[in-house]
């Protein structure tokens, strides 16, 4: 055993100086693919859908042509895998809307349109079904993959196969659970059959900003399971998007080149390369250079570094459904449904309490400063969505009022400046609270900013920063977050596109009971629940528009999270680069098809 | 001889074993893998329960430390959590890159530090000797992210902006089969590993040199009438090198680990990121992986070095 480990040592050491003195890291060459052969480029595959005039244009990307128009764009981390169905990773899914793409996308405007479909199933079309439990979608003729393959219904059956398949470690089979068979009568209509209604069905095999349902290849990888660890799923070799992966060097970039089939046709650039630049100031140095085009990764704080290189270098900033919000732990400890391991803070439990300390926050000063005024602080979690009730003002800052409700509820100064004090629970409480949230930097200056605001109050607010490894953790990593074992905390989420979450209900209480639950808020309102599930009561949207207003009315009027600001995506790109309207919701790359520069 | 080796080996894979379950222990401490899945909209608890259990996460550590010695002794690193290629693979795709950063730093390392220790020696507290102290203390006192986004600033943004010919960020895209765009590329990230490491060296083989200097042998030299070059060449420096060399040996395998802040600032795609981002997301297979190679060859080159000196410096006995 000793021999043959350190063979294996010296056999790794040793590989590598050769490898070194051969020279670099040569470019991975794409998996190949396990398909059958692709057909030649000018054959019309074989299928009903076979006609002379629906022939594929192609079966490989594009080449590069001599003085072709090509983009750098940098990302600061590089994609784990690109097939989105398989990642967490943002840059997975934003890399995943340039070569695999679903049946429909979200515009600029947050609306549904269709791309691989033809048109969005509605009730008007008769494509919903009058009980919501089938929904049809039907796709465009003459689809292709790149490899000249057709792309059909049996595409989108064997995407849902995949997805269910428990061999299969998927990001999330939300949804695709509640199908129950899906039926394909000819190769362009897919029929959904529901076990219940699931008004979230607009986020099943559809593109957005939160949700990744691209189709999978039946031809490549029918028959195979433990599809995450096959190479397609890292490096697809086949493209349904307008972009095909044609070069992948580890750590370095990638290069697109267009797909020959894509149904909209060429794209108005003929080649993009994703440079990998894990520093943000290197990033900015390369604008400044021209060695990268678009760099989609700046963060608010960084608008002011940005806005001196006009004209030469032009900023955009996309507003999300994001939102960064503190979090008041509300857990009751038991061990019954709904209960927590520990209780949070007694005071938690008097809604006066609450208002204070969100009236005590100035929320505008904290946008206007750390956020360069770029963004804006919400009246409930659904924002710049059209599911936002636009009807709720956002909280005022009021400190006066603040300090007036807090000894109204018994919590008084003994002297001015000190911290609150009254009874709570038969005891003696003061209001001192832990905060805690990551370590990045906007999340600490606001906290300062925070501790400083409710101080004037008479609340104590003590922050603490953890990795957010440590602070995301699970029950069973025991974070303080997940076992409950926090005052107040603070991170950005979302919900969107579908409204509904069930990151408020009793069910999902996270306690020993139930260590997989997701109500980080340790939240437990029978009322609440009631009202949320009621956002799911209908397929609908106009009902579960006024159901997920009642929802945030409710919120609101109960001061139940404080959310403190949305969050955007800040771009910077070259002058020469011209780029169609868009916005946060159609995702970071989901718009490359248009993109252009100047001659 | 045999014995002593056998000895030395023996205590090696002792020290590996404890290296590999300390380090192991603490990556599962440092973070948690699946916390990348908390947060996101859509995943179930089911669905994390099912990744955790393709990962292996749902096992007690001691299991997971077991088969991953187990498998790592047949040579398989495992996969990474996330890109889910072999850990062997990620390594082997890095690794080319660092060392051709590592080694071609580690020649001008070498090289400058001997000519700066040097003169430093032979004129003590001249000018030249103080201008050599004093930019050493700079060299050694300033962090590497500040020379290295110094240097790419005169010398990228700055001097593009001058409208001088002007070096790369990194964060083009190059062909690294290309010799020259390679040698291109390696200027700026070479002479920060160059500037930090050459601080100490010098100063260390400047403080050698003088020390022999002043031995009874060297006076010996002279007193035969060799000239003052010869003396330095042939008697002098070839025992002040002694600890220097050992110095260099032992930065070898560290070689391999790559440049965490080189690497990253200058978009150099080596093992030092392939560590850092990767232990940045929790992904201990990976982590663990160059831990192992990393710590083995450490392992592995003090033992050579201990042996060598046994023939190079006839005053250490085995016994």
């Amino acid at each position: 055993m000793k021999r043959s480990y350190y063979f294996i040592v010296a056999v790794l050491v040793f590989a590598s100086m050769l490898l070194a003195s051969c020279g670099p890291t040569p470019a991975t060459q794409a998996p190949a693919a396990t398909a059958t052969p692709a057909p030649v480029a000018t054959t019309a595959p074989a299928g009903p859908t076979a006609t002379t005039a629906c022939a594929p244009k192609g079966n490989a990307g594009i080449p590069f042509p001599s003085g072709g128009k090509t983009v750098t764009i940098a990302f600061s981390q590089e994609p784990d895998l690109v097939d989105a169905l398989f990642s967490s990773m943002s840059y997975a899914a934003w890399t995943a809307q340039m070569t695999l793409v679903g049946l429909a996308t979200w515009d600029s405007t947050n609306t549904l349109v269709p791309l691989l479909a033809s048109e969005i199933p509605s009730t008007a079309n008769g494509d919903v079904s009058a009980d919501g439990l089938t929904i049809t979608w039907k796709l465009k003729p003459c689809l292709f993959w790149s490899d000249g393959q057709p792309l059909t219904s049996a595409d989108v059956k064997f995407t849902w196969q995949v997805l269910v398949d428990p061999g299969n470690a998927v990001y999330t089979r939300a949804g695709y659970d509640q199908i129950t068979s899906v039926d394909t009568p000819d190769p362009q209509t897919a029929v959904l059959h529901f076990k219940a209604l699931y008004p979230g069905w607009q986020t099943l095999f559809t593109s957005g900003p939160n949700n990744q349902g691209n189709l999978q290849p039946m031809h490549i990888l029918q028959g195979k399971t433990g599809l995450e660890k096959d190479p397609f799923i890292r490096w697809p070799t086949v493209a349904s998007g307008p972009w095909l992966i044609t070069d992948w060097v580890a750590g370095d970039h990638m290069t697109f080149l267009p797909n020959p089939n894509y149904f909209a046709g060429h794209p108005k650039l003929d080649q993009i390369q994703i440079k990998f630049v894990p520093d943000m100031t290197t990033e900015f140095n390369a604008l400044k250079t021209g060695d990268v085009d678009f760099g989609p990764d700046f963060s608010e704080s960084d608008i002011p570094s940005l806005t001196p290189l006009e004209p030469a270098i032009h900023t955009r900033v996309d507003g999300l459904g994001d939102f960064e919000h503190y979090l008041f732990n509300l857990g009751i400890q038991g061990t019954g449904p709904g209960q927590s391991d520990v209780s949070g803070p007694c005071p938690f439990q008097d809604v006066n309490v609450r208002k204070a300390i969100i009236l005590g926050i100035d929320r505008q000063t904290i946008v206007n400063t750390l956020l360069n005024g770029k963004d804006t602080v919400p009246a409930s979690l659904w924002p710049n969505s059209s599911w936002y009730d636009t009807n709720l003002q956002p909280y005022p800052y009021d400190p006066a009022q603040a300090n007036t409700i807090l000894d109204t509820a018994g919590y008084k100064q003994d002297t001015p400046g000190a911290i609150r004090h009254g009874m709570c629970g038969g005891k003696d409480t003061k209001l001192s609270f832990n905060f805690e949230t990551t370590t990045k930097q906007l999340r600490k200056d606001a906290a300062v900013a925070v501790q400083a605001m409710l101080a004037k109050i008479g609340v104590e607010f003590k922050p603490t920063f953890q990795p957010a490894g440590t602070f995301f953790g699970n029950y069973a990593a025991g974070a303080d977050m997940a076992t409950g074992k926090f005052d107040i905390a603070g991170y950005t989420t979302g919900f969107y596109p579908d409204p509904y979450t069930d990151n408020f209900l009793c069910s999902s209480v996270v306690s020993k009971q139930n260590q997989g639950g997701d109500n980080n808020y340790h939240l437990c309102d029978p009322k609440f629940d009631t009202l949320m599930n009621a956002v799911n009561a209908s397929a609908d949207p106009a009902a579960r528009k006024t159901a997920i207003d009642a929802v945030q009315q409710y919120m609101y009027d109960n001061y139940l999270v404080i959310p403190m600001y949305t969050r955007s995506n800040v771009m910077a790109y070259q002058d020469r680069l011209i780029l169609p309207p868009t916005s946060g919701f159609s995702g970071m790359l989901a718009d490359t098809f248009d993109w252009d520069v100047k001659k | 001889m045999w014995t002593y080796i056998s000895r030395r080996v023996l205590q090696a894979l002792l020290i590996l074993l404890i290296i590999t379950a300390v380090c192991f222990l603490l990556t599962r401490l440092s973070a948690d893998p699946m916390s990348q899945y908390a947060n996101r909209q859509g995943m179930t608890a089911a669905d994390r329960a099912h990744i955790a259990h393709s990962l292996g996460l749902d096992q007690p550590v001691p299991v997971q430390y077991v088969k991953w010695l187990w498998l790592a002794l047949h040579g398989n690193l495992g996969d990474s959590f996330f890109s889910r290629q072999p850990v062997v693979t990620l390594i082997s795709q890095r690794l080319p890159l660092t060392l051709e950063l590592m080694f071609t730093s580690e020649v001008f390392i070498i090289i400058i530090s001997l000519l700066l220790g040097i003169v430093a020696a032979v004129k003590q507290y001249s000018l030249l000797d103080n201008v050599i102290t004093s930019f050493s203390f700079i060299g050694y006192s300033m962090p590497i992210f500040f020379i290295a986004l110094g240097l790419m600033d005169i010398f990228a943004v700055q001097f593009k902006a001058w409208h001088l010919p002007y070096l790369p960020t990194g964060a083009d895209i190059w062909n690294p089969h290309d010799l020259g765009a390679l040698a291109y590329h390696m200027v700026l990230p070479v002479s920060c590993l160059v500037i930090i490491q050459v601080a100490g060296y010098s100063r260390f083989l400047r403080s050698s040199i003088l020390e022999v200097l002043g031995l009874d042998y060297v006076r010996t030299a002279r007193a035969k009438g060799l000239g003052e070059r010869t003396t330095l060449i042939r008697h002098a420096l070839r025992n002040a090198m002694l600890p220097f060399i050992t110095i260099i040996g032992l930065d070898i395998p560290f070689l391999l680990g790559g440049a965490i802040v080189t690497e990253s600032i200058f978009a150099w795609p080596g093992m030092g990121r392939l560590f850092w981002e990767y232990a940045e997301r929790g992904d201990f297979p990976v982590v663990n992986g160059v831990l192992l190679i990393v710590s083995s060859a450490v392992v592995f080159f003090t033992i050579i070095v201990d042996v060598l000196y046994t023939f190079v410096d006839p005053r250490i006995r085995l016994s």
